[in-house]
This record gives structure tokens, sequence and C-alpha cells, in this order.
């Protein structure tokens, strides 16, 4: 998956853990970026009595490079708390839930947002925000989507945020990905399926119909950027920003186990959960390092850029795909490193290799989601993203519908090699490979303005 | 990141006598009870009145201890009070 459940010890945290990580400029506000970062993955829509949440112990933060050291010049924080209207009932809601301020619903959540500037400076920029409810049913909820509408909201400086349930629309085919890497469409060329399969299999969305957790920030690119500029050239260096989410936790929780004294949590915060670029830590990173991975800032990625010039997978391919990946097998045993993915991934790319197009943040190694905010948000865009000729898609940011899964694969598979060796030639595999899926693969559909994830399946409809 | 952001207090903010106070009511590893929760809008800090209070002995020998408080750790450096802390515990 993008980054559900792809580190040992997160794993067994889903509250803290960073499931998805979305920057683009906003299709419904051209002058705004919206930043999207997922938590609490892989959520049954049918979860009573306890309905998922943020947890009120986690400091969820969204941070923003705008001078490509990878540290940040701007953090969005944002706490969360739990109300209790009810001490007698055990139910979410003791009736229809009609508003955010209904008192039917009895466990309510909401959130405070602090901006940190780049000196450490913090702003309390809304103290009490409602998140909306989990989408428990028709029954209960008539009129979900105007609900989660009302939970928009737009704050004094400029910024509009939500933060609360929605349908997970990532797209990928876990299953059999994990089962020895096949990919369905090419089971039957896969070193083992061939002996299972003599077709083409159809993938399968294995993250549909289930919801995760949202918070969502759309903010003035005026904000974002170096210099605080309103209008940047595209090769402007000032006009690409580095994204990454985290999760902390505080290092010291004391359970008194009795009725006197309440739990005590205190000391620093401590990152559990860090997610920049789709798949980095879930494919690059080996297993043995992927809670490391997790508790470190991106300036410390340098210790893992080996990884990146010579990926496991680029040299699973060719094993795994009998003779369909000869120039990627040339090209992994001359051990050459992998300088494009080290662009892709922890540099950005420079200016000079795609017409018209650079996300460079210079040559701290790092992993961020770069986005160049010159590039205006594409008429019709393309699942394939910059890989198809869409300058506005990943990985110049990621969008919710670039086929990430896909782009990455291919990418490692070899076609991105040409870009900085022009005497490679891609094998024809490599630029024909994909999962087989689509945002068409995705149940709940987008919205078309903020916060743009689709309406979270409801617990009635979804066991 | 937060973990970079957030740094230690200089140690001179509790004085030893303070710190054996806490020892004295707390034990060892426990936290001095105390108001609890987080405030929605940002962090506590040392000088929160009320705030609890833990204490670790990382290092028994080197009489080393963190002291977690609010959103800050602080590290001491105190034989004597590691070695009374041992004997408490009948270690």
């Amino acid at each position: 998956m993008s980054s559900h459940r792809e580190a040992p010890e997160i794993s067994k945290d889903p509250v803290a853990d960073s499931s998805d990580l979305y920057a683009f400029v906003s299709p419904d506000d051209p002058d705004t970026v919206t930043i999207i970062a997922n938590y609490v993955p892989l959520q049954l829509p049918a979860s009573g009595p306890n309905f998922f949440e943020f947890g009120d112990d986690v400091l969820y933060e969204i941070h923003i490079d705008s001078n490509g050291d990878a540290r940040p010049d701007l953090t969005y924080q944002f706490r969360f708390r739990t109300e209790l209207r009810n001490n007698n009932t055990f139910l979410y809601n003791t009736g229809q839930i009609k508003s955010l301020d209904d008192p039917n619903w009895n466990r309510r959540q909401f959130y405070s947002v602090t901006k940190v500037d780049a000196h450490g400076k913090s702003t309390v920029l809304a103290a009490k925000l409602p998140c909306p409810p989990c989408n428990v049913g028709k029954l209960s909820i008539p009129d979900y989507s105007s609900l989660a509408e009302d939970a928009v909201k737009k704050l004094k400086t400029g910024e509009k945020v939500f933060a609360g349930q929605r349908a997970d629309a990532f797209f990928v085919d876990l299953g059999a990905i994990f089962d020895l890497g096949t990919l369905r469409p090419f089971q039957d060329k896969h070193l083992v399926g061939q002996k299972l399969f003599n077709y083409a299999g159809k993938a399968v969305n294995a993250t549909d119909k289930l919801n995760v957790h949202s918070i969502a920030i759309q903010v003035p690119l005026s904000t974002v950027r170096r210099d605080g500029k309103k209008k940047v050239r595209g090769r402007d260096p000032g006009a690409v920003i580095g994204v990454w989410t985290s999760a902390s936790r505080r290092q010291v929780q004391v359970r008194h186990g009795d009725k006197k004294n309440a739990d005590v949590e205190v000391g620093p915060q401590v990152q559990v959960s860090r997610l920049g670029n789709p798949l980095f830590n879930e494919v690059i990173v080996p297993m043995a390092q992927k809670d490391k991975w997790n508790s470190l800032p991106p300036t410390d990625d340098k210790l893992f850029a080996a990884f990146v010039e010579k990926p496991e997978l680029a040299s699973l391919l060719p094993v795994l795909y009998p003779g369909l990946f000869p120039n990627l097998d040339k090209l992994n045993k001359a051990k050459t490193p992998r300088a494009d993915l080290v662009a892709i991934l922890l540099t950005g790319i420079p200016d000079g290799l795609i017409d018209n197009f650079q996300n460079a943040t210079g040559d701290t190694k790092a992993d961020m989601l770069r986005l160049n905010t010159a590039v205006p948000p594409a008429k019709s865009p393309k699942a394939f993203g910059l890989l198809a000729g869409d300058l506005a898609g990943f990985p110049n940011g990621r969008r919710i519908e670039d086929d990430v899964v896909s782009i990455s694969i291919r990418a490692i598979a070899g076609v991105t090699f040409a870009l900085v060796d022009e005497t490679f030639k891609p094998d024809a595999a490599a630029g024909l490979v994909e999962q087989g899926l689509s945002i068409k693969n995705v149940s709940s559909g987008l919205l078309k303005k903020f916060p743009f994830l689709g309406t979270p399946f409801d617990g009635f409809d979804n066991p | 990141m937060s973990r970079v952001r957030y740094g230690s207090r200089a140690v001179n903010r509790l004085s030893r006598r303070r710190v054996l106070a806490i020892a004295a009511t707390a034990g060892v590893g426990v936290s001095v009870a105390g108001v609890t929760g987080l405030s929605l809008a940002g962090e506590t800090t040392a000088t929160d009145d009320g705030q609890p209070l833990v204490i670790s002995l990382r290092d028994a020998s080197k009489g080393t201890f963190d002291i977690f408080s609010g959103g800050s750790r602080t590290t001491l450096t105190d034989k004597k009070l590691a070695a009374r802390l041992l004997k408490a515990v009948k270690r």
C-alpha cells in the first residue's frame, strides 16, 4: 500500500499511522495548494459502537519546506479532543444526527490548528473546530454529505481546513502485489504465475469500500512559497515546495491502573510515523529499518539513499518476470546507481531533463513530496502523471487520481533511467507494466471541491 | 520536526531539593500526582502548575536520570539519589 501499515511498529498503532499524503495545486482554487494527510487506515464502515476517530494523544503535523533544506519552514499542527455528552449510554448516537451540534450525537471530536513558522514560533489559528461524525448509516445520519460540508472551515488567515472520516481513494491490488510481486494483468508471465495461469488476470482494488481519517488543508500559494510570492515562474527554485506529514506521541506514558489517578502522558513529542512520497518506506526501506525511518526527519534520509540508488524491487523484476526486463537486468548487474530515482524521490527533478519542468530542491537528499506550484492544475489529468506528460501529476506533488503504484513500478523498472542516461534503452515491458487499476476502481468517487475525497462508506450498506 | 523542535530544558531549573522532594513523594520512576490532560490548542510546559512529572532512572551505575515534565525532558546526574532509590526497591 502507499503507507498503510508500512512498518512493523506503526502497523500496531493505526491511530498514528499515516497512510497517504496528497499535495496538488487546487483545481477548485488554483491560487492555493491542497494537502491531505490520511490516518487511521483500513476502516471497516460498520464499526459500532466504537467508531473510528483521531488520537487525542497524538500530535498530527503537516510540514512544508520552501527553501530546499528539508527542514520545515511552515508546519500545521492538529490536536484532537474527544467529548462525551452522555455518560450513561453505550451508544455513539442516541438518535438521528442532523447537525454538528446535534444533542443526539454522544461522542464528538474537536481539533485545534496551530501554525509554526521556520523559527518555531507557534500561532493558534483555531482552538476548537468540529469533526463530522463517522458515517454510521443512513438511519442515523440521513444527510451525511451536508454534515461533512458543514465541517469545512475557512480560517481568518486564509486557510481552509477539514478533519474527519472520508472514503479511502487509494487504489492498489495489495493481495497480488505482496503475493510474490504479482501484477494480475501479467500473472501469466510471472515466474510462478505462469505455472498457474494461461490468461491475464483482472486487478482487485484491495482498499475499496474502506474508510480513513483525513486531515485536509488548503493554503494560499503565497503562504507556502519562499518569500511569499503570489506569482512565480516554473523555473524559479522558489516555485517548488517539499511536503511531508508526521505523527508524534509523548515520550512517556504511565498507566496508573486505579480510579484515583488518571494516566499520565508527558515529555517531548516523539515521532512515530512519517510520510512524504508514497511507497518510500513501504518498498524502498528494508523492513529492519522501517521503524527507524519513521522516527527520523527528512534531513536524515541520506542514511537511506543507498536503498534508492539500488532498489531491491529493481533486482526482483527480472527474476519474477523472466525475459521481460533484460536491459534492467544489465543495469542492475552493472551496479549503476539509479540517479533517476534519487532525483524523483530525494532531490527533485532538475531543469533540463523534462521539457518545461523542474521540481528540484537542491542537493539535500530528503524524502519529500515535491510540488512545483507554478504548474496549474491539468484540465484532463492523466493517471500516469509526469510519465504521461501531465506536468501536474505525480511525481510533481501527488493528486488523488494518480496511479502512484504503476508510476513507481515503471520508474523502478527503468523507464526514467533514460532521463539521466540517453544510451539506456528501457525494456518494452517497463513502459507497459501496470497494476491494472485506476481511480474508476474507487467506488466512492471524488468530490469536485475541497476536501475532494469522497463521502465515507456508511456502516448500514457496507458491513 | 517535533522531535527536533522540543529541546531539553536546563537542568538547573530543577533544584536538588525539589528533585529529592519528588523522589520522596513518588518513588522510583513514578509520576507525581497532578492534573492530567493536555491542552487542545498547545503543548504544556514544565512550568505549568500541577502538571505531572515523571522521573526515570536511565543508568543506575552513573546515576543518570531523565525527568519528563510537560513537553520537555531534562537529564540529571545524582549517584546518591540513584543509590537511595535502588535501595528502596531492594535492588
